[in-house]
């Protein structure tokens, strides 16, 4: 059966069709081409005919050729549209030009660099021609590292190689950097947050070292489908870029439905959970011999879902090799042959997690399976861009587990697939990275008197600091390093804060070995003494903590319940950026603030009941951590129109809400973000919500929610006036054991009241 | 919140404000001189060519004069990455009536380009450099340093003898680490005492930066000047040992400097140093390091008959057997002297062939093959 008959044989069944809450069509759409530019160095033409490539899609003409009148592009693109020729066009026939040319590569993951490192090669290959490309990253070793840096063309390396074996050692690269001509970065929607702020400043430095070697490089940048690449393409690079992101592939019909599980508990809003829904409609797509992948959102459920669906089809000597797992702790030659055997089709189901959700070329797929929401938009679209053929059919099933993000999109599908009003934010002027960063920059070259870094503000007076600091020194004018450090070791490109608590398992106590780690704010909350820590889906109690050297004891246990931590938050406001006063009444505000943490006890709930067992105290000190916020003040009048108590669930209930819009409007994970409510808060004396980074120095979420905060409350107010709960559920507002019983109406009252 | 706070309040703040210093242009940096007396010296001047040129690959000056071997160490701030600054280079040379060190100070970062050129101008009145781990720390890192003020470094491109190899070849069997205090001790005989850590420089002289004491900087001084004159002294030592390889009191010393010659293709003074060797601890390996260099030069023969005294008196194990049997099967075609020497080889290692040890069964695997093998030679024939 092909995906066409399928789709027609579920549609015609009304038990499958009643839990169905969308099925959109999506039609097939022709490929738009255009011919080869004309300055196209003759040898790419043959190979690329070779491989059945005959004239370029339009975005990717549109690309090359805005790269050759020397801009800085961005392509966004879908998964498999050809991006790659994007930035391999330009580079090839820069270097067959002149081979004095160099170009730099950079992928957020190894493996990616491999997958793109082959197909270069290809390329080259088959041109017969003397381009060498290298990969430089932790695996390189160490007697290649001289070659790479002398004679390669094309250097492949990831972020965290640039930032600490790269750019601190440029006097050994100074071919690649006297001759740069194109920086190509792939997968710029990765770079969000945290690590797309510290990319930033890593790109600052890199272009602070092109000039001082007299190179001008350009960047060709390509992302996923966002909603704004060129921001952040040009946050990226501090330089403004070309958008290009009309697609010109080709692209058979698709579907793509929304299936929420049935209630299977009425009282209790249960519902049929993820996994067991999605075994069923992956299994059937592999019993028809439809090639599908289905993402899990953990490691633990791809392997469970994995295990499911070989037992179907296993052979009588046990063999299921159609059926294959993915995922990070996979060795990487496992990785490629799996990838192989879906380009060749010989694997006919995958169960990854989102590992195989980045540009791994593993060709179209028939079909794709959601378990569950992957966090954000774009991420969904990437995943459900892996089902699709450039002529036939394809079909996309999300299956929504029944937490609050899962329920609301299963619910509002057209949000998902018409509103897209997703960013990715970054801040490279976090000062807290920013700091870092120009340690670094320091380190690498001296700072003059007059120097910008980016678009950095006050760095004059960042100077002087790290000057009265002993970290640089000044002299005739120059900020010179002079400090023992090695500073680009103490930043991690990945979290903002310099450093991290580390999880070591002592479950072997012959054989210790670190399992994770985890950032200073989030320790006390999860890893505070007999707190039970969750990893791969296996219990760990947490034996000690040593705060002081950042190191977490635990070992393997097995029991009925999981740890909760009471955390004690105080706010304090450290400095007002904005303030306004709406008509309504209400006040807005955004600015500074610290936020203290203090974990005094803990809980210990069962499994299941969610009943409370017990508790625990905790002894550790306060945590500091300076951000930034954004508040709503309720109006005084809107106070005084219910009583306090009712207020209290009121606001609680708009705080749930909050958390729950805010990753979704502001495109971050929920742990990026801080919802709080204070009835009386120190901050404006005022009964007040306030929502807040919830990483040092913020990473602009905050002003982010500042311009957009009627359209969150809007959202909320949606949110909650869609659910079909009576008093309150965990997909909106929260229980009612929490909430009490006025919390809903009273929810959706104040929001009503604060948007009026 | 100023920025300022905000910035303490990120970066921590080890408190007090330093006032910026006023200073003048600079003209030069400091310039110290250091003369030593020529007793410490003795023989330096007298050392060849042909002698160097046996402990290195590296392709020597010619003519050669060992007044024109500039010694270089540098003092930095750190270890790695273009951060890290030379901030003290000494250089020292040979003369007729004794050794000089000129150190070449930068008083602070504004002074490295007069630094630099006074390390140019040095290194082009000479024809080569020696260093101890120059090779991988100190010519790289001046390399870095000239790029980063914009000046050429084509002086450093100059024949370099990095005596931390060359000793490391002779030493590091017997010694295991081979830092240059250590070679003073064991094999110059004078231990430094009250020596500054290397891990203390870069602390002592951002110290100085600040205080612009020059007492800070007065061990680093003597230490570095030290350092040079060692190597001077070390290199002569090493030209000696091997020119005289039979007054080294270590059979460890002359074996690895024999290893050293065969590697580096000097066949003839690697086999003087083998043949020195075969006593004491190190006579097997010296035997077969011996035969081997004389089949490595095709002389077949002078290899048999060190397989056969090392047979003779039960040294190297089983390897010499095997060695002989090949000998005697290919070159002699004595399939029966093969044959004997092959089962001789059986019977010596039987025992050893029981133990699970996958070698010894490799090897007896091996021999019984050659065995079979010689004896169907034998009934064809």
């Amino acid at each position: 059966m092909n995906v066409t008959q399928l789709a027609d044989q579920l549609r015609r069944d009304p038990r499958f069709m009643e839990n169905v809450t969308r099925w959109e069509v999506m039609p097939a759409r022709p490929a738009r081409t255009t011919e080869y530019p004309s300055w196209l160095d003759d040898r790419l033409k043959p190979v690329l005919a070779k491989r059945g490539i005959h004239a370029l899609y339009t975005h990717q003409a549109m690309s090359v050729e805005a790269t050759h009148r020397g801009e800085d592009v961005v392509v966004v693109t879908p998964t498999a549209s050809g991006k790659t020729m994007c930035y391999n066009l330009p580079v090839l026939s820069a270097i067959l030009q002149n081979e004095d040319a160099r170009a730099l590569y950079i992928f957020p993951t190894k493996a990616l660099s491999a997958d793109q490192v082959s197909e270069l090669y290809e390329l080259i290959e088959m041109m017969g021609v003397d381009i060498k490309t290298y990969t430089y990253d932790g695996d390189t070793p160490a007697a290649a590292r001289k070659a790479v840096r002398q004679a390669g063309h094309i250097v492949v390396t990831n972020p965290d190689m640039l930032h600490s074996g790269i750019l601190p050692h440029h006097t050994k690269w100074v071919k690649l950097f006297e001759n740069l001509r194109y920086i190509v970065i792939d997968e710029i929607h990765t770079y969000r947050g945290v690590f797309g702020s510290n990319l930033a400043n890593v790109i600052r430095r890199l272009l602070r070292l092109c000039e001082f070697y007299g190179s001008h490089p350009r960047f060709i940048l390509c992302s996923a489908t966002i909603a704004n690449p060129k921001e952040l393409a040009e946050t990226l690079i501090g330089r403004p870029v070309t958008l290009v992101d009309q697609n010109g592939a080709p692209m058979g019909e698709r579907h793509f439905v929304f299936y929420n599980p049935p209630v299977v508990n009425r009282q209790l809003g249960i519902r049929q959970g993820a996994i067991p829904v999605t075994r069923s409609i992956s299994g059937l797509l592999l019993k028809n011999g439809i090639q599908a992948i289905t993402f899990a959102r953990s490691r633990l459920t791809v392997e469970v879902l994995t295990r499911y669906l070989k037992d179907m089809v296993r052979d009588p000597l046990g063999n299921a090799g159609r059926v294959r797992g993915y995922r990070g702790g996979y060795l990487p030659t496992e990785r490629r042959e799996i990838e192989r055997g879906l380009r060749a089709g010989q694997v006919d189901a995958v169960v990854s997690t989102n590992a195989l959700e980045l540009g791994i070329d593993i060709g179209g797929l028939d079909a794709c399976v959601l378990c569950g929401y992957p966090g954000t938009i774009a991420s969904a679209w990437q995943q459900a861009g892996r089902a699709g053929r450039r002529q036939a059919a394809s079909i996309v099933f999300f299956v929504a587990s029944s937490s609050a993000i899962d329920q609301y999109i299963v619910t509002h599908p057209n949000y998902f697939l018409h509103q897209s009003p997703e960013n990715a934010l970054l801040n490279p002027n976090n000062l807290y990275i920013l700091m870092s960063h120009v340690k670094c920059a320091a380190f690498e070259l001296p700072f003059e008197d007059g120097d910008s870094f980016g678009n950095a503000p006050g760095m004059e007076e960042m100077l002087d600091y790290l000057d009265e600091e002993q970290i640089v020194h000044h002299v005739d004018g120059k900020y010179h390093w002079s400090a023992e450090d090695f500073p680009a070791s103490e930043i991690s490109l990945r979290s903002a804060a310099a450093e991290n608590f580390v999880i070591i398992d002592i479950s072997d106590p012959a054989h210790h070995r670190v399992i994770g780690e985890m950032d200073r704010f989030t320790a006390p909350m999860l890893l505070h003494e007999n707190a039970i820590y969750m990893h791969e889906g296996r219990q760990f109690q947490v034996e000690k903590l040593d705060f002081d050297a950042c190191k977490a004891f635990i070992r393997a246990v097995d029991t009925g319940y999981y740890t909760d931590a009471d955390l004690n938050i105080n706010l304090s406001l450290l400095d007002i950026e904005k303030e306004e006063q709406l008509p309504r009444g209400t006040g807005v505000g955004l600015g500074e603030i610290k936020v203290t943490a203090l974990v005094t006890m803990f809980k210990k709930i069962r499994f299941d009941t969610h009943e409370t067992l017990g508790f625990g105290h905790v002894r550790l000190p306060e945590t500091d951590m300076h951000t930034t916020a954004m508040w709503w003040t309720l109006p005084k009048d809107l106070v005084a129109s219910v009583p306090s108590d009712t207020l209290k669930n009121g606001m609680m209930g708009v705080a749930n809400l909050l958390r729950i819009v805010c990753p979704l409007y502001l495109m971050c994970s929920p742990q990026d973000i801080a919802v709080v409510y204070q009835v009386k808060s120190p901050i404006t004396g005022e009964p007040t919500l306030i929502l807040y980074d919830n990483c040092p120095g913020g990473i602009g979420l905050s002003q982010k929610a500042y311009g957009a905060r009627d359209l969150l409350l809007e959202k909320a107010l949606q949110v909650v006036s869609d659910c079909s709960c009576k008093k309150g559920c965990p997909s909106c507002v929260g229980p009612v054991g929490e909430i009490g019983q006025d919390g809903k109406q009273t929810a959706m009252y104040l929001l009503r009241e604060l948007i009026r | 919140m100023n920025l300022r706070d905000k910035l303490r309040a990120v970066g921590g703040t080890t408190g007090g404000t330093r006032p910026r210093q006023e200073k003048e242009e600079p003209r030069d940096c400091r310039h110290i001189e250091v003369f030593r007396e020529a007793e410490e010296f003795s023989g330096a001047l007298e050392v060849s060519r042909d002698t160097v040129s046996r402990m290195t690959v590296t392709e020597l000056p010619e003519p050669f004069d060992p007044r024109r071997i500039l010694y270089l160490d540098t003092e930095t701030t750190g270890l790695m990455g273009s951060g890290t600054v030379a901030f003290l280079v000494g250089l020292g040379y040979l003369t007729d009536s004794g050794f000089e060190v000129h150190q070449f100070l930068m008083r602070d970062y504004d002074e490295e380009p007069y630094l630099l050129r006074h390390v140019e101008e040095g290194l082009r009145r000479f024809d080569m450099i020696c260093t101890f781990n120059g090779a991988a720390f100190d010519i790289p890192l001046l390399e870095g340093r000239f790029l980063m003020n914009r000046m050429r470094g084509d002086c450093l491109q100059k024949p370099h003898l990095d005596l931390l190899h060359a000793a490391r070849r002779i030493w590091k069997p017997r010694l295991k680490r081979c830092n240059l205090g250590r070679l003073e001790e064991m094999i110059l005989g004078k231990p430094r005492s009250e020596d500054l850590p290397g891990s203390q420089v870069p602390q002592r002289y951002f110290e100085y930066l600040k205080t612009k004491q020059d007492y800070l900087l007065q061990d680093i001084l003597d230490h570095n000047a030290q350092d040079i004159a060692t190597l001077c002294v070390l290199l002569t030592r090493m030209a000696e040992m091997y020119e005289h390889p039979e007054s080294i009191p270590f059979s460890q010393d002359v074996y690895a400097m024999g290893r050293a010659l065969e590697k580096f293709h000097h066949p003839e003074d690697a086999r003087k140093c083998f043949r020195l060797a075969i006593r004491g601890k190190t006579a097997a390996d010296a035997s077969a390091a011996l035969a081997h260099s004389y089949r490595r030069a095709g002389d077949r023969e002078q290899a048999a008959k060190i397989w056969r005294q090392m047979i003779a008196s039960g040294r190297g194990g089983v390897q010499p057997y095997i060695e002989l049997a090949k000998y005697q099967e290919h070159v002699l075609r004595d399939y029966r002297g093969a044959l004997e020497t092959t089962e001789r080889a059986i019977l010596m290692l039987g025992e050893a062939a029981l133990r699970e040890d996958g070698a010894v069964q490799e090897t007896q695997n091996e021999l019984q093959y050659r065995r079979r093998r010689l004896k169907s030679r034998l009934g064809k024939e």
